[in-house]
């Protein structure tokens, strides 16, 4: 069996995992959404039409139309240009916190999974705590008591994710370091951080992705239910979070104000999910065999 | 994708149960939506009219304003007190009160009662005290006659009376005292006076109940018992007085009456209010001490944009602490008005010419102040002051105000009495730091003794003249920001009747002649 051309192994993978992305509807659909708001969170500052934070109170609660595509927000400035520089501040919390939670989340998952014993029962003890916890009850609380602020809120999401991703590693992690390449490593010498870090982190690194991404749905709802309550992003930044907060007092007369940031927050999450799911599966190397 | 049905369907459930809950109230009882939760219920201590709303209709007083075809008035008639007489210097008062009064309890309002109400509101010391302040010594000549000595001739005497401050209250609380404290820890959660409701519910956050008292002296009220909802949503409050869940819809943003105007069910009544909005300048905190940097701001608010746009017209600008409409009002007094590039030279002379960090507090008593916050930070921003601002809840926010931990805090004011010491002497007395009145924290000893003195004397013209000195010292040293003067909108059903609206009695209502049909 010769391989069909002399790839390095890991670009044959991703070539793989591109194929199987491409013939699969969903997951496309749900790439190109989220490459869509990436990059209208990238260009917004070319792409608004209107300053976001800037009153004009001439035209407040103007409905949409052609001058305002999305109308204008009671305090004259354009929904649409808010909206637009909301994907900053929703996708930037989403990365930041699953790079947080989900770094911090594995290394401790792995080293719980690997060393087991009484290391493994203490830390998932505490996970399990902080897990007992509703995730949006705990993120409230901390962000109160770190005070409102946009970076408080990230840190207390990323805290309340960590978990999650600690349980997940733990568990492959509890598979993997059974496999014979890892009593070879050891025999041959490595030490147990060598080995966490090149074997068992590596080899769960496929459902670290799938679960972040699944995740980062959630991260990006909780994250605006902070904001919504007046924990998270501090006004005038224009978080959707925080917009549907003030909007919602004007759904009644107004409703373009809260519904197109609350459209854009179901587009985002609903993106992270079914692109999520499908490379739970592309990634599944039962199925790619 | 499964996680997300669920969500769905729970949203739809809990919107299920939500409905019941709220069923639209019967003739007897008379639901008023308000925006935020009460303070306390004792009227020796409370200053905040959203609080007296409850306690007021509990509670008679020797005086009660009159109503003048069906208007209210700032004169005063007989209630508790029969009659009274003065002696020629205005300093003795001598009143008669009304036999047959009794608390719940068989307790007789008399003299006594009186007698120690004033004594318990002037021991506490707190805002309400400052109200009957003018009271210097007072003496039973027998149970039903009460001889009050004031410490000077004093013009509005017998209007303080007509305030939640002069409530009288039953001796008997004092069963109830614990270390010293005059019974007020009881006082904060209950009532117990001889007026036509007494309170007897109160659930944080969600509501207060009176009840009405079928056998008051007075007759008794026409409906059966009051719920006053706490809703902290304009949205809320509207809906639900369309829908006639409640009868009475206190607070709703100005951007929101024209629809409701359309609703035939649906009354909205606009009255000419005392009630003032301005921003409380922490006068004690660096870099706020610099009159400079107070001067700064003023000038950087654009109060024209705010009338226009966010009251839609519903309002003036202050001209000065004293409102239009009140004697003592100086029709020519230096006003600010929108100047960025005065603003900025002054920041730049008091040595901030490289901008500053201030903070704003404020809560969602009143459904215009989130705007108002977003406006001045924006204002702000045009001068290179950046400014934060904190949404908190109303009773965390006064506790605030009241220990001078805040920078900037939004307020509202109204006045109890129709003298321009609600203003003039509230506000800049530096013996009245903090909750009672002087929420700046401001201390000018001219305008200490200015002010002291024009509350001292009783001739109207002298006074003005007091006053208005002082006035134009406050503007030079801008304490406050003073915002606008507003229109009182009170949305009801239409099947609400017999309510009277009084300035000095803003957001409270007369309970005990309302009806429903």
């Amino acid at each position: 069996m010769k391989p069909k051309t002399n790839l390095h192994p890991k670009w044959r993978e991703l070539k793989l995992t591109g194929r199987l992305l491409r013939s699969n509807p969903t997951a496309m659909a749900g790439l190109i959404i989220l490459v869509a708001m990436g990059l209208m969170a990238l260009c917004a500052g070319w792409l608004a039409p209107y300053d976001p934070i800037k009153l004009s109170l001439g035209e407040r609660l103007q409905p949409p139309g052609a001058v305002h595509w999305f109308g204008t927000d009671e305090m004259g400035r354009d929904i649409l240009s808010r909206v637009m520089f909301g994907a900053r501040i929703s996708l930037r919390i989403g990365f930041v916190v699953i790079c947080i939670a989900g770094g911090l989340g594995s290394v401790i998952g792995a080293v719980a999974g690997y060393y087991g014993g009484r290391v493994d029962n203490i830390i998932m003890r505490v996970m399990d705590v902080i897990l007992s916890f509703p995730s949006l009850v705990l993120a409230m609380a901390l962000a109160a008591a770190m005070g409102p602020s946009l970076n408080n809120a990230i840190m207390a999401v990323a805290f309340v994710m960590i978990p999650k991703f600690a349980r997940l590693v733990r568990g492959e992690a509890l598979s993997v370091k059974e496999m014979p390449f890892i009593a070879a490593a050891r025999v041959s010498g490595a030490r147990n951080r060598w080995i966490i870090a090149h074997h068992i982190l590596p080899n769960c690194l496929n459902s670290v992705i799938v679960l972040g991404t699944l995740t980062l749905g959630d991260t990006i709802l909780i994250a605006a239910s902070l904001s919504f309550i007046g924990l998270g992003a501090q006004p005038p930044t224009p978080e959707w979070g925080a917009m549907i907060s003030v909007g919602r007092k004007f759904l009644l007369d107004q409703w373009w104000y809260a519904t197109f940031p609350g459209l854009f927050i179901l587009t985002t999450v609903i993106g992270f999910n079914i692109l999520g799911d499908a490379l739970r599966d592309i990634l599944d190397p039962r199925i790619r065999r | 994708m499964k996680r997300w049905i669920g969500i769905v369907q729970m949203v739809f459930f809990l919107s299920l149960i939500g409905a019941p809950w709220v069923g639209a109230a019967g003739p007897d009882t008379l639901v008023v939506g308000v925006s935020s939760d009460i303070h306390t219920l004792d009227s020796g201590v409370s200053s905040d009219n959203y609080d007296w709303r409850q306690i007021y209709p509990c509670y008679d007083r020797l005086v009660k304003y009159k109503v003048i075809n069906g208007k209210g008035s700032t004169e005063v008639e007989p209630q508790a007190a029969e009659s009274w007489s003065v002696s020629d210097d205005g300093t003795v008062w001598t009143f008669k009160i009304r036999k047959g009064m009794a608390f719940d309890d068989g307790t007789a309002l008399d003299a006594t009662a009186v007698k120690f109400s004033f004594e318990r509101t002037l021991k506490i010391g707190k805002g309400p005290a400052d109200n009957i302040g003018a009271i210097k010594a007072m003496r039973i000549v027998d149970p039903y006659t009460l001889e009050v000595t004031l410490k000077n001739a004093y013009g509005p005497f017998l209007q303080t009376l007509a305030t939640d401050g002069a409530n009288i209250v039953n001796p008997n609380i004092m069963k109830h005292e614990k270390g010293g404290d005059l019974a007020q820890a009881w006082l904060a959660e209950h009532t117990d006076g001889s007026g036509p409701f007494k309170l007897v519910e109160w659930t944080r956050g969600q509501r207060a109940v009176l009840e009405a008292k079928s056998n008051y002296w007075g007759g008794a009220p026409k409906v059966k018992k009051v719920v006053v909802r706490f809703m902290a949503e304009s949205a809320d409050r509207r809906m639900a007085l369309e829908r006639g869940d409640i009868d009475i819809a206190e607070n709703i943003l100005i951007d929101q009456i024209p629809a409701l105007e359309k609703n035939p069910d649906v009354a909205v009544q606009r009255y000419p209010s005392q009630l003032v909005e301005y921003v409380y300048i922490n006068n004690q905190k660096s870099p706020l001490d610099n009159p400079k940097v107070r001067q700064a701001l003023c000038y950087a608010v654009d109060y024209q944009g705010i009338i226009d746009y966010v009251l839609q017209g519903n309002g003036v600008q202050m001209r000065g602490p004293v409102p239009k409409g009140m004697w003592g009002h100086k029709s020519d007094l230096f006003q600010h008005t929108l100047d960025a590039a005065k603003a900025k030279s002054l920041l730049k002379e008091a040595g901030f010419g490289s901008g500053l960090n201030l903070t704003l507090i404020y809560s969602e008593r009143r459904s215009s102040w989130e705007q108002i916050a977003t406006i001045l930070q924006s204002n702000f921003a045009q001068i290179g002051v950046t400014l934060k601002l904190q949404l908190m809840a109303n009773p965390t926010l006064r506790d605030r105000v009241d220990k001078g931990d805040f920078e900037l805090c939004l307020g509202a004011w109204s006045p109890d009495f129709a003298d321009p010491f609600m203003f003039m002497n509230f506000w800049f007395d530096s013996k009245l730091w903090g909750l009672p009145g002087n929420r700046s924290f401001y201390k000018n000893d001219e305008v200490d003794a200015l002010i002291r003195k024009a509350a001292s004397i009783a001739d109207q013209g002298q006074r003005t003249q007091l006053y208005q000195k002082a006035q134009e010292i406050i503007m030079d040293d801008a304490p406050y920001i003073f915002l606008y003067q507003v229109q009182t909108v009170v949305p009801m059903r239409k099947n609400v009747h017999g309510y009277v609206y009084n300035p000095m009695l803003e957001s409270m209502y007369n309970f005990e002649s309302i009806s429903k049909e």
